[in-house]
């Protein structure tokens, strides 16, 4: 057995070497300078100035909330939307039909694609001169750019939850496809000839099966655009703006005070993630135990 | 109560050289049970699937009280279905997945639980209801299973393999559960399996299919007794087949004459095949000068614990005879015997 | 199903269809007109005039084969972040995995003491935003010399792809039967046999997928390479970002169109692989 042991240890720890101290390293420092621990600009002290600045200074706290706000609304909105278009493609979608393997491919087209490509694409087809408008405007709906609604760069963030809705909606319907799959028809089968009409297989029978897997990605989605930088970077606006790029031009900024700042608001980030993400398997587990 | 009429049923899938179903005509009475027998690919589930509405057929009818069910959507057929794997809602516990047609019917909940009540007691299970179906053991799933069906006062009654996901000892219990409950709340009752054996312990009559064709419809002893051809006797167990040729009042075979005392020998042709069951053949050390005794060597002896099965051929035909092991005669491996096919027990058809 | 419905269904997902393809068509009408004024639907003309400023296609009267090496030797941006890209996720692809496969076996395999948390702490990068980490690892790697180096961009781009080429190749293992190697044992194969004949084979199908996807996620990768890159290294989603960000389309779309095209080639060879079971079709929605 002691041979066993020494290959486990052997084997184990490249990989989990790289992530502790890069990943865990990475975040553990980041900690220590949003604590005000700055040895490059002479900074030794430990304090809460930088947390404290953030949340409740005249300076940054207006900007912090609103971007929190921000934060939750696109995400929210945008896992929703992502998971509900993914569902009813995905029910469309099993059924056979003329194109079906066309239209498989293009709705999963959106998967291995970059999100800053995605986030382009959305510029490109909804900004005022965009494919749409110019749909539009050959349509004589709208005449001018000006007609058409600000949907890029706004700051409702419609453009970023557009974007998600777009990248995210690929990565649920493969998810839903493969469940549905392993699910075959059966259940919906077995439930209409037990006088089940089409709502209700829906509501009883799909919705419940597909429910496990549809959290699990979303709670995977919801972090992801969360903490995202790249999409948010290309396609908001500078008030209210998104935490992730927050933290980042805090942290690009000239003055190396503010890095402190820019340290307190990633951690912050990553807080809300993890409070999410023990949540998530606080439910789970519950509702495992119970069955 | 339902009769079910199943006139001149056919289906067909693109792809397949053959219709899946081909011109398929079943009677069920009132309160029977019945079995839909044959290898899996032969069309038997298509023919559940077309009943509950999940398919439509190419051609035929399907009536159930002598009113045709065909363009009565699923959910409105009340024809219920169990499947091979019970699929019971693994969010649901027991109670929510028996009660769940009275749920989609939109019944007051307290029906519902008095309903559930009694159709759990029905199945003898009447303390689970709290539970899910993953802590239920197979057995245990499948009477949940029927209980959920009954409980919707099924026009027809239908089950997919109903015993074969079930251990040996599970079968009998299972067999005497669906026959009781079936006698006793008299609904019309279908199912469809690949294991002969499954349709003879529970169908009052079978129906056996191969290649979407109806062969026979008739009472299991039948399917052992007088086959309808060579296929379908092989598919209940017979191993011993003789080539004839038909005379006048006798057949003509390899081993000699044979005299059989049947009594439709007028629809036989001139070519035909007899067929015995094996425990049917007798053995014997001496020449009783009988009709059809034929003399023999014993190829190999089998014994397989309450019967001693042996092979013999008689002038390069094979034939495997099966005895009781109990006060059997010492018979060895190359011993010359005689061997008797009694005329009332030989079975003759066309190939 | 009711046949109107049905019609309704098929039609709504043709429409979908057409609405996710939308960024691509426009992508493509982008990057082939180079006056593409609004309200036009369809550009006047087509042009080439993209691909040739970005130094990608020579002047028109010298596009023969010549003309294209000559031009291409000067070492256009597009070409140096083409090639950048292309080595570090080549790099980080192969480190990945070489590192993962022992570990994963292990993971599969056995069960031992820790076994839980290790897996916690290998996996919880896939959920953490990759802007908690990386500030403070920036400034190590400012103090350790790595800042600005291809060393440092391939290694922090291992963080966020080990996870998953763990997770996957772990999925692998804990489905492979290790006796199929002491039956090759025992019938006379050499360790490196064994590996050769036995073990590559079973785990092949599952190493591509873990392979083609840290290449993507690699290939994807904006904000680590920015940061640690210090600028001194160009990769084509930092060229992407920075024109699109100075808001000239038709260079964008022609730069946008090369870095999708592994994205798009890799989805039509793995549609078969990538399916909601395998634990790198998470990693997708990260790209």
């Amino acid at each position: 057995m002691g041979g066993d042991k020494t290959k486990i240890i052997l084997s184990i720890t490249p990989p989990l070497l790289i992530i502790i101290l890069l990943f865990y390293g990475g975040i553990f420092y980041g900690l220590v300078q949003s604590l005000g621990y700055q040895p490059a600009i002479g900074k030794y002290e430990i304090n809460f100035d930088a947390y404290y600045n953030i949340l409740f200074s005249e300076r940054y706290a207006k900007l912090f909330w609103t971007g929190l706000a921000l934060n939750l609304w696109v995400s929210f909105v945008s896992t929703f939307l992502a998971a509900v278009l993914a569902l009813f493609a995905a029910l469309a979608i099993r059924k056979t039909f003329f194109g079906k393997t066309v239209c498989n491919f293009i709705y999963s087209l959106n998967l291995p694609m970059p999100h800053l490509v995605v986030a382009v694409g959305i510029i490109f087809v909804f900004s005022q001169s965009g494919l749409l408008a110019r749909m539009l405007a050959q349509l004589n709906i709208i005449s001018s750019p000006g007609d058409f609604p600000v949907l890029v760069k706004d700051k409702y963030g419609v453009g970023i939850i557009l974007a998600y809705i777009w990248k995210e909606s690929a990565f649920f319907f493969i998810i839903l496809m493969s469940v549905l799959q392993s699910l075959g028809e059966n259940f919906e089968e077995l439930a209409q000839s037990l006088g089940a009409n089409r709502w209700q297989r829906f509501r009883y029978v799909i919705l419940p099966l597909v429910m496990p897997s549809l959290f699990s990605a979303s709670i995977i989605v919801f972090a992801f655009s969360f903490g995202a930088y790249e999409v948010p970077a290309l396609l908001g606006v500078i008030y209210p703006q998104m935490l992730p790029v927050m933290a980042f031009e805090f942290f690009l900024n000239p003055d190396l005070n503010a890095r402190s700042e820019g340290m307190a608001l990633s951690i912050i980030i990553a807080l809300i993630v993890m409070i999410l993400v023990i949540i998530y398997f606080w439910l789970t587990q519950t509702r495992i135990r119970k069955d | 109560m339902t009769e079910v009429n199943i006139v001149n049923l056919i289906k067909n899938f693109s792809g397949m050289t053959r219709p899946a179903v081909d011109n398929i005509s079943i009677n069920i009475q009132n309160g029977e049970l019945i079995a839909l027998l044959g290898p899996s690919g032969c069309g038997k589930t298509t023919i559940l699937k077309m009943i509950t509405g999940l398919l439509t057929p190419d051609n035929g009818d399907i009536l159930l009280d002598n009113q045709s069910i065909l363009s009565v959507p699923t959910e409105k057929r009340n024809v219920v279905m169990v499947f091979q794997n019970y699929l019971l809602f693994p969010y649901m516990n027991v109670n929510e997945n028996v009660g769940f047609s009275l749920k989609m019917k939109g019944d007051d909940p307290k029906v519902i639980n008095k309903r559930v009540q009694e159709m759990l007691e029905l199945v003898k299970l009447p303390d689970i209801g709290e539970r899910r179906p993953k802590q239920l053991s197979g057995g245990q799933q499948q009477r949940v299973a029927l209980a959920r069906a009954l409980i919707a006062n099924p026009r027809l009654l239908l089950l997919d393999e109903p015993l074969s996901n079930l251990d040996a000892h599970l079968r009998d219990e299972m067999r005497e559960l669906i026959t009781s409950i079936q006698k006793k709340l008299g609904v019309t009752c279908m199912f469809v399996t690949h294991d002969q054996e499954e349709a003879v312990l529970l169908a009052d009559k079978i129906a056996l299919i191969f290649d979407g064709k109806l062969q026979n419809f008739a009472e299991p002893k039948e399917f052992y007794e007088k086959p309808i051809n060579v296929s379908a006797a092989k598919f209940f167990g017979g191993v011993n087949f003789i080539e004839l040729n038909k005379n006048t009042n006798y057949f003509d075979s390899s081993i000699g004459k044979i005299i059989s005392n049947q009594k439709n020998v007028d629809e036989l042709h001139s070519k035909c095949i007899a067929t015995i069951r094996p425990e049917n053949i007798k053995i014997s050390r001496e020449n009783i000068y009988q009709d059809n005794f034929f003399k023999g060597k014993i190829k190999s002896v089998i014994f397989s614990g309450t019967h001693t099965r042996y092979k013999i051929v008689i002038n390069n035909l094979n034939l495997e005879c099966s005895l009781q092991s109990l006060g059997i005669q010492n018979i060895n491996k190359e011993d010359e015997v005689f061997v008797n096919l009694p005329k009332d027990k030989i079975w003759i058809m066309n190939d | 199903m009711n046949q109107n419905l049905k019609k309704i269904n098929i039609y709504s997902i043709y429409l979908g269809a057409f609405i996710l393809v939308l960024p691509i068509i426009a992508f493509f009408i982008n990057a082939f007109s180079f006056r593409w004024f609004y309200p036009q639907l369809i550009p006047k003309e087509l042009s080439m005039q993209a691909w040739v400023r970005l130094k990608l296609i020579p002047r028109e009267g010298s596009r023969t084969l010549e003309g294209f090496l000559d031009l291409w030797a000067t070492n256009p941006t597009v070409i140096k972040a083409l090639i950048n890209s292309l080595t570090i996720g080549f790099v980080v692809t192969i480190v990945s995995i070489i590192i993962a496969l022992p570990a994963a076996r292990v993971l599969g395999l056995f069960n031992f003491k820790f076994k839980k948390l290790i897996i916690f702490l290998m996996v919880s990068p896939t959920i953490l935003p990759p802007i908690a980490f990386v500030l403070g690892l920036n400034i190590n790697f400012i103090s350790l010399g790595f800042s600005g180096s291809f060393f440092g961009v391939c290694l922090v781009h291992l963080v966020p792809i080990m996870p998953y080429v763990v997770l996957t190749l772990t999925g692998i293992f804990a489905n492979y039967n290790p006796d199929f190697e002491y039956q090759a044992r025992t019938l006379g194969a050499n360790k490196f046999k064994t590996f050769y004949l036995i073990t590559l084979p079973a785990i092949a199908p599952g190493m591509v997928v873990a392979a083609l996807f840290a290449f993507l996620v690699s290939w994807s990768q904006y904000l680590l390479t920015f940061l640690i890159g210090a600028g001194k290294i160009m990769t084509l989603p930092l060229l992407v970002f920075s024109t699109a960000s100075s808001g000239n389309p038709a260079l964008t779309a022609a730069i946008s169109i090369i870095f999708i095209f592994p994205a798009i080639l890799i989805l039509f060879f793995t549609s078969k692989f990538v399916s909601g079971e395998s634990s790198a079709t998470s990693g997708f929605g990260k790209i």
